[in-house]
């Protein structure tokens, strides 16, 4: 049987201050898969996210990138994952150029493939001419482009994109779903959080819905547009933002 | 079946190279900050208390008065350069949250430590020895044993870049990543024998120098520059290897619980 590609069993995150951000979240994403994490805002996607890379210290549960614990091996299991945050945690006053250059570096890419890697990034996401600015003086698509590139400077087989495309123009949202795919097809796997069902609808083949710190819904993207009302009745329906609309009314 | 590898890591050294990179690149984007201000403020405490005053007083143990004084200010300066360094860098690095991509990063918590401290020793001995350039211009700086003399330089910086990663990890704003050098360092540095010998004070004092571990410190740099150390043979030593282990052993456990660093 394939090892996949994520797979988290029972997990549980309680902030310091008692927070229950993550009540019991089990989902497995296969290897080459593009999968759809969505959920309302503090349905716990991100602290979900920032447990598989390292960021949060699971509570209780388990985590395994491709087969290895993410807390037991950490260091093997972040070598096959690149991560673009859902804020931009970069340092303002280093260029795209460094930032890029020094996750490469982080990550124990020697400088000759780092420099090769962060030339085609900088073209693909069209930052060559910014190369030289400071972080902070990009506008805010730029500065978006500059932390997708990071994320991937490392070629990782796990791509986790947390709203990559918030507050983006359409044109870079047409060039990032363009080389998302591209990279999906070349067996790349993804998993993506986005508010926007347009985009996971147009990307995604597996989706799961969480809320209040639980997976309330697991399933194909088709058998989900399939039904009346499409993707977005379905994720109503399923975080129950339905009831309370018809409650309102 | 997937093909990826699962074998062990070795030592990051690309990546552990980068984390100093990166750091002396943070450093040069404010070199006034880093060097040149310590070193203007050295400069002044050679000139009055070395040179004006100094000229006043006899000598010390066979030693001009600025000889004398000159490990006390390199030590004083290494001291907060590593701290401030070490402090600093942590601090900023959780405050705009680029913390994360060392944590995303297949870094052990060892390759995280020994990257901040690599880059504390290189700032705190370049101040240091920027000072002691001053010092030759004044004909006052001397080296009896060059091998304590990195020894000290070293490790003092050492114990002063844990110390500053602890606090850089506990300060939850700007006032409070402040405090020690304005309440611990600062006081205690200069009241550590900088300027005077332990018999210079009254007795009812002395027992405060014999308390304070900048008084072994700067003795054990002055007994490497010119040979005069009123702490016994070896205390200072231990000490600084104490407090090495004991500081390098609590950043380690922090960085394993993920303090200050992981949510």
């Amino acid at each position: 049987m394939a090892i996949p590609a994520l797979s988290i069993t029972n997990l549980r995150k309680v902030y310091a201050r008692g927070t229950v951000a993550v009540e019991d979240i089990s989902l497995t994403v296969p290897e080459g898969e593009f999968f759809g994490f969505l959920g309302p805002n503090g349905a716990g996607k991100s602290t979900t996210i920032h447990c598989i890379t390292g960021i949060a210290e699971p509570t209780s549960g388990k985590i395994e990138i491709f087969g290895i614990d993410a807390v037991k091996d950490y260091r093997e299991a972040r070598r096959l994952v690149g991560l673009c945050p859902q804020e931009f945690n970069v340092d303002p006053f280093a260029t795209p150029r460094q930032i890029v250059d020094w996750m490469g570096g982080y990550f124990g890419m020697r400088s000759g493939l780092r420099k090769e890697r962060t030339d085609m990034l900088m073209e693909r996401f069209e930052l060559t001419a910014h190369h030289k600015k400071q972080f902070r003086e990009l506008s805010g698509g730029l500065k978006r482009r500059v932390v997708l590139a990071r994320a991937l400077i490392h070629d990782p087989k796990l791509i986790i994109l947390d709203e990559p495309t918030a507050g983006v123009d359409v044109e870079l949202r047409r060039v990032l779903w363009r080389y998302l795919a591209e990279i999906n097809r070349d067996g790349k796997t993804i998993l993506l959080t986005s508010h926007y069902l347009e985009e996971v609808e147009r990307l995604c083949r597996q989706i799961a819905i969480v809320n209040k710190g639980r997976v309330v819904r697991e399933g194909t993207k088709d058998e989900m547009v399939a039904e009346p009302g499409g993707l977005e009745q379905a994720y109503l329906v399923a975080t129950g933002a339905e009831a309370d609309h018809v409650a309102a009314q | 079946m997937t093909d990826v590898s699962q074998d062990k890591m070795g030592t990051n050294w690309i990546g552990l190279y980068t984390m100093v990179r990166r750091e002396v690149s943070r450093m040069m984007r404010v070199p006034i900050q880093a060097f040149i201000a310590p070193w203007i403020s050295a400069l002044l405490f050679i000139f009055i208390f070395g040179f004006v005053v100094g000229g006043r007083i006899t000598e010390i143990g066979g030693h001009r008065y600025l000889e004398f004084v000159l490990p006390g200010i390199v030590m004083m300066n290494v001291v907060n350069a590593a701290f401030l360094q070490s402090s600093s860098a942590i601090y900023f690095a959780r405050f705009i949250k680029f913390i994360e991509e060392t944590l995303v990063a297949p870094l052990s918590y060892a390759e995280m430590i020994a990257g901040s401290l690599s880059v504390v020793v290189l700032r705190a001995s370049v101040t240091g020895v920027g000072i002691m350039f001053m010092g030759m211009f004044f004909n006052a700086t001397h080296i009896e044993s060059w091998l304590m003399f990195l020894f000290w330089i070293v490790s003092v910086s050492a114990v002063f870049g844990l110390l500053g990663i602890i606090v850089g990890l506990w300060s939850k704003s700007f006032e409070q990543l402040n405090m020690p050098v304005v309440f611990f360092l600062t006081p205690l540095s200069m009241v550590g024998g900088v300027f005077n010998t332990v018999e210079m004070l009254p007795e009812w004092l002395r027992w405060l120098a014999w308390a304070n571990p900048f008084f072994y410190f700067i003795n054990g740099l002055r007994g490497s520059m010119i040979g005069f150390d009123e702490t016994p043979a070896g205390l200072g030593v231990g000490l600084t290897l104490l407090l090495l282990v004991v500081l390098g052993g609590t950043v380690w456990r922090l960085y394993s619980k993920g303090y200050g660093l992981r949510e």
